[in-house]
């Protein structure tokens, strides 16, 4: 298992569109993985866990991914939320 | 005559959205009459119900991928992805987990138990603080009156499936509605709530079938199957109307065809007056949804495009690359026709969430347009960095609101050069020539507007704010409704001040604001020498073919008279004499020239 913390650098926080990304980069990976604000833990497989997050620009987020892709799919995440930030600004 | 039946005639005045006169049957669309099965089932029911909800699923899944497709086809792709969102929801493992643990643990029918699953995690989201999300809560309902449905083994609803078109009657249309409104199936659209840029009212409009919103609860009194009449001119829904109140509006929805089809031919034929003079007819738009449907109108442009929407429908300022791709989606519909880009216009009355000014007591006089980019530059810098990058990829004109001064427009004039120098260090490609102009909307800056010209390309007349200032009357205070005189001879002085002095500063000048589309000033204006009329998107045919009617010549002499008359009443009264005599074919025309009264 492994876990990372992300800030949220895209100025409108993870509204609707980036949850979906989320979501569809999450679910191509058989590995489980959470994402957790202030203690509150979601799938990050589901659209509904995701937008509940409510994370807003500049909160920090932590990445739990645990499976037999776990890297992939943490580079694939982090590669969305903090190196492209959703290709927002 | 009798009434047809024993309903008395009742009548409910809303909002007009699209224009147009309809007369049908009421298809009432309700988002709220999902019934499902509260019963318990028996535990040897429980896997039957789980199926049944998966396929309902899955079926549902199957109507979204036909959804998506028309509405990329008929819409383009960014309403299309509202339908992605749709999807995500009815995978969402969250949900599904909780109407199968439902099922087993409660013993519920597989609609029940989908349906407080579904509603659970609309109360949450419908609580969260960003708008954002709680705007998410209208798809959730879209997902589970459907899903339902398919586990109940009703017919989703499908316009498809109509024989004969109606009048669609609803609280809200969700684009899920709306996606499927085709013309031969609609005959109008009418709603509780929306204003005149809600989604139903846009989509109408883009169809041309005539659209009321905002009626408010009075609506509810309609069901399925009432006979109406909706009059998208005037913003009325009557409905059970007498025979005698049918066959008025008959008469009025044949005349209105005919005077449409009557507009229609002239659509790309240009906006030139009989003796050869030719007008810029461009149109207001507030949305890019609007650009598409402005060519079919006979526009020849964007005359005002208004941004205020991006900022003030979120909680957040837009990015610039937020702003770079609407502004950049706008101009590449247009192709090579121009498009003008008002900048940030908005004050103390309607601020985005993210701009705090000290509370005034007279926002129309204090920190709005221009005045609000000296506190936030950044917020202006960020606007003009993604014009500038639109700009590259068309006819981009940036339109400055609220100029008082000329020091002003040379601040603004410094800003944008800086923000130029920086794009080109990033080597990031935009128009340098990019031209300016100003609103002229402040009495201060129509008398000065030589000295204004000077430092711009063109200056843009806004007749709302400029009437308002000028006789020092709120539009909004209904006391004084008769004070706010368009043909007030004051106004019309400084409209003709203001277009020669533009022309001495060879400037073109046009014109923004409600004046322009208003058919009794068309030939005035023609007359003074205006360039350019940016009009609302409904007004175009109407203004085109008064243009194409008339003589520049006959055009001077009118504004000659008019000029001299000293009174509101004496302007009116010329101009609607001589309306009804040249167009008396258009019906518009004749509306207006009788209600105009006031």
């Amino acid at each position: 298992m492994i876990t990372k913390t992300l800030k949220i650098k895209n100025k409108l926080g993870i509204h609707a569109r980036p949850a979906g990304q989320i979501v569809k980069t999450s679910s191509r990976f058989s590995a489980s993985i959470y994402l957790s604000k202030n203690g509150n833990e979601v799938n990050a497989k589901s659209i509904m866990g995701v937008l509940m997050l409510e994370a807003g620009y500049g909160s920090e987020i932590i990445l739990r991914i645990d499976g037999e892709d776990e890297f992939e799919a943490l580079r694939a995440l982090e590669e969305l939320i903090d190196k492209n930030q959703f290709g927002e600004e | 005559m009798e009434p047809s039946s024993s309903n008395k005639e009742i009548r409910i005045k809303g909002i007009p959205a699209s224009p147009g006169i309809a007369i049908g049957s009421v298809l009432v669309l309700s988002g709220d009459s999902i019934k499902v099965d509260s019963n318990s089932i028996t535990p040897d029911q429980i896997d039957a119900q789980i199926a049944k909800l998966m396929q309902a699923i899955e079926k549902s899944k199957i109507d979204l991928i036909e959804l998506r497709e028309k509405a990329e086809q008929s819409f383009g792709e960014t309403d299309a992805q509202i339908f992605d969102t749709h999807n995500l929801m009815l995978d969402d493992d969250l949900i599904i987990q909780e109407a199968i643990k439902r099922i087993r643990e409660r013993l519920e029918t597989a609609d029940n138990a989908y349906f407080q699953a579904v509603s659970q995690f609309e109360s949450y989201l419908a609580h969260t603080e960003d708008e954002y999300l709680r705007a998410r809560t209208s798809d959730l309902v879209d997902i589970k009156r459907r899903v339902i449905r398919h586990i109940q083994g009703k017919p989703v609803f499908s316009f498809a499936l109509l024989e004969n078109p109606v009048i669609v009657v609803a609280q809200e249309l969700t684009p899920s509605d709306t996606v499927n409104f085709k013309r031969d199936k609609i005959l109008a659209s009418a709603t509780e709530l929306g204003g005149r840029t809600s989604h139903a009212a846009i989509m109408s409009r883009s169809l041309k079938v005539p659209s009321i919103v905002g009626l408010g609860s009075a609506l509810q009194a309609l069901e399925t199957g009432d006979q109406v009449i909706v009059d998208g001119n005037k913003g009325w829904v009557i409905a059970h109307p007498s025979l005698q109140t049918i066959a008025i509006y008959e008469k009025q929805r044949r005349e209105f065809a005919v005077y449409q089809a009557k507009l229609g031919h002239i659509r790309d034929l240009p906006a030139k007056t009989r003796d050869g003079k030719k007008i810029e007819l461009s149109a207001n738009i507030e949305f890019p949804e609007e650009a598409q449907t402005i060519g079919e109108d006979g526009a020849n442009g964007v005359g005002l495009y208004r941004t205020e929407y991006l900022f003030l429908t979120r909680k957040e300022l837009p990015s610039e690359e937020e702003q770079y791709r609407e502004y950049a989606r706008i101009v590449q519909i247009m192709g090579d026709q121009p498009i003008i880009i008002r900048t940030l216009d908005v004050g103390g009355d309607k601020l985005p969430t993210s701009i705090k000014i000290a509370p005034e007591d007279n926002p129309f006089l204090g920190v709005r347009g221009l005045r609000l980019y000296l506190p936030f530059v950044d917020v202006f810098k960020t606007q003009l960095r993604a014009i500038l990058r639109a700009s590259a990829k068309g006819q981009v004109r940036l339109l400055l609101p609220m100029i008082t001064t000329v020091s002003e427009i040379k601040f603004c004039k410094e800003i944008l050069a800086e923000v130029k120098e920086d794009l080109r260090r990033g080597q990031i490609p935009f128009e340098e020539n990019l031209p300016v102009g100003a609103t002229i909307e402040v009495p201060s800056a129509a008398i000065i507007a030589d000295i204004i010209a000077a430092e711009c390309d063109f200056l843009s007349i806004g007749t709302n704010d400029l009437i308002q200032y000028t006789l020092a009357v709120d539009r909004g205070n209904e006391n004084l409704a008769y004070l706010y005189q368009a043909y007030n001879p004051a106004i019309l002085r400084l409209i003709r001040e203001v277009i020669e002095k533009g022309h001495q500063q060879t400037v073109w000048v046009g014109m923004c604001g409600e004046m322009a589309s208003d058919p009794l000033a068309t030939m005035i204006l023609i007359g003074l020498g205006l360039d350019e009329f940016s009009v609302s998107p409904i007004s175009i045919p109407l203004i085109k073919e008064i243009i194409r009617r008339v003589d520049y010549t006959e055009c001077e002499g009118l504004a000659e008279t008019v000029l001299k008359c000293q009174s509101v009443e004496e302007v009116k009264a010329v101009l609607r004499t001589i309306l009804k005599q040249k167009f008396e074919d258009l019906l518009y025309c004749q509306i207006i020239a009788e209600t105009n009264q006031d």
